[in-house]
């Protein structure tokens, strides 16, 4: 098959799949090894980012999805009601920040470290689905552990957690 | 000297998130290099701003009295080397607290960027997927008649065992039993009438058939021991307990009375 023929198919099923669809499972359908299509979809990427297409294709966390544009969003946003999101508070991100860097993670340990009960700030983001209960540690007492979801990267523009930015831990900017 | 409060007017009395916010003013305000620490000064300054709170009324979380005594302990290790540790082996008390607090403010510069980020990639759309409905070969049937008619008297014989035969005959739905107090309580008299004490569990013995019953006969009791008219008594721990008539002479038209207490 040519490749043009491949990418074509490709961008069919990323839009019917709606949801991301894992490289593996275009692998199954195409009957095509997934290091080829690894390729040819890290090519796609890269071509429908730098055309004038209206949608690219995101890498996330082994999988692909179809989205719009950044700078498109004014207009796209005609089409609904106005989005009512509401943000998330500060100390909801800081404990985000904490499990995203440090999962799994208990919520002793987050706590440790922010120096402030997190109670609300888990419960907020577990609401949102950016972050799960990943099972229990074991240790005594057997406490729940955390960890970031897929929506999490969706949200946060991330490919994968080795996307985050590192943080360097051994020293900081005198303000 | 300045009192507490009077301070409290000079310092701006912010909203701190939490003790490591408040440690990172003060730490900011002094100027202070975050390696080289002055526990002594910090720790004063860190404790006049919880009694400032205090004084003020403000609600001082645990948290701050936490590290207000996390600061208390390194200050007093500070001032009393322990004798016991080689000098090689000195532990600088105030490593952890400073690791603490650059792995916090790490975390908060990431909490900014995250919601910078979060609020570019908040503009996108996603599509849904799509309902795939696999198209169903359309199964041939093969009907005749006979078929036909089979399966119809199939149905309705399941039917009419399904069907309840009595339903015709019942007056009404069930109701919703209602158990007076009153009457339950002129039960309790009257078996004590009848003899001059039975046992609590007899209560809810095959007279009574629902949970209503069962809690109203109990209040019958609590009540009936509440107006003296029955006396409780236990052997001991865990036998059971017996109720008894009490000497003032109860009739069973007293009950009515009882209408009043309710």
């Amino acid at each position: 098959m040519e490749i043009k023929e491949i990418e074509s198919i490709i961008e069919g099923l990323l839009f019917t799949a709606g949801d991301t669809l894992s490289l593996q499972k275009i692998s199954d359908i195409l009957e095509i090894d997934k290091k080829t299509l690894k390729l040819i979809l890290n090519n796609m990427i890269v071509n429908f980012q730098n055309s004038k297409r209206g949608v690219i294709i995101r890498e996330i966390n082994k999988g692909y999805q179809l989205c719009t544009r950044i700078e498109h969003y004014d207009y796209i946003k005609k089409l609904f009601e106005p989005r009512q999101k509401q943000g998330l508070s500060h100390a909801a991100f800081e404990t985000l920040a904490i499990i995203a860097y440090n999962q799994p993670i208990t919520r002793a340990k987050i706590e440790q470290i922010r120096g402030v009960n997190s109670d609300s700030s888990i419960t907020r983001l577990i609401e949102r689905n950016l972050i799960r209960e990943a099972g229990r540690l074991d240790s005594p007492g057997k406490p729940l552990i955390y960890e970031i979801t897929e929506e999490f990267l969706r949200c946060f523009g991330f490919r994968s957690l080795g996307d985050l930015p590192r943080l360097e831990m051994n020293e900081i900017q005198n303000d | 000297m300045q009192s507490a409060l009077t301070k409290a007017c000079t310092i701006k009395i912010q909203n701190f998130e939490g003790p490591f916010d408040l440690l990172f003013h003060l730490l900011e305000k002094n100027q202070i290099d975050i390696y080289d620490i002055p526990i002594n000064e910090i720790t004063g300054q860190y404790m006049e701003y919880l009694f400032a709170m205090q004084e003020l009324d403000l609600e001082v979380a645990s948290e701050f009295l936490v590290m207000a005594s996390t600061l208390l302990h390194i200050k007093s290790r500070m001032l009393l080397p322990d004798k016991k540790e080689a000098k090689e082996d000195e532990v600088d008390p105030r490593e952890e607290l400073v690791m603490r607090l650059i792995q916090y403010k790490k975390y908060k510069e990431f909490s900014k960027l995250m919601k910078e980020r979060e609020d570019k990639w908040s503009r996108v759309f996603y599509k849904s997927p799509e309902v795939i409905q696999t198209s169903q070969d359309d199964i041939v049937l093969d009907l005749s008649y006979d078929e036909l008619t089979r399966v119809y008297e199939e149905l309705l014989a399941k039917n009419k065992k399904k069907k309840n035969n009595t339903t015709g005959q019942m007056a009404q739905i069930v109701r919703h039993e209602k158990v007076s107090l009153k009457s339950k309580m002129k039960e309790v008299i009257r078996a004590l009438l009848r003899k001059g004490y039975f046992a609590f569990s007899e209560l809810f013995s095959l007279k009574c058939k629902s949970r209503m019953e069962v809690v109203t006969g109990f209040l019958a009791i609590l009540e009936l021991s509440k107006l003296k008219k029955i006396r409780l008594e236990q052997k001991e721990r865990f036998s059971e307990v017996l109720i008894h008539r009490t000497d003032t002479e109860i009739q069973e038209d007293e009950v009515e009375d009882f209408s009043a207490v309710n």
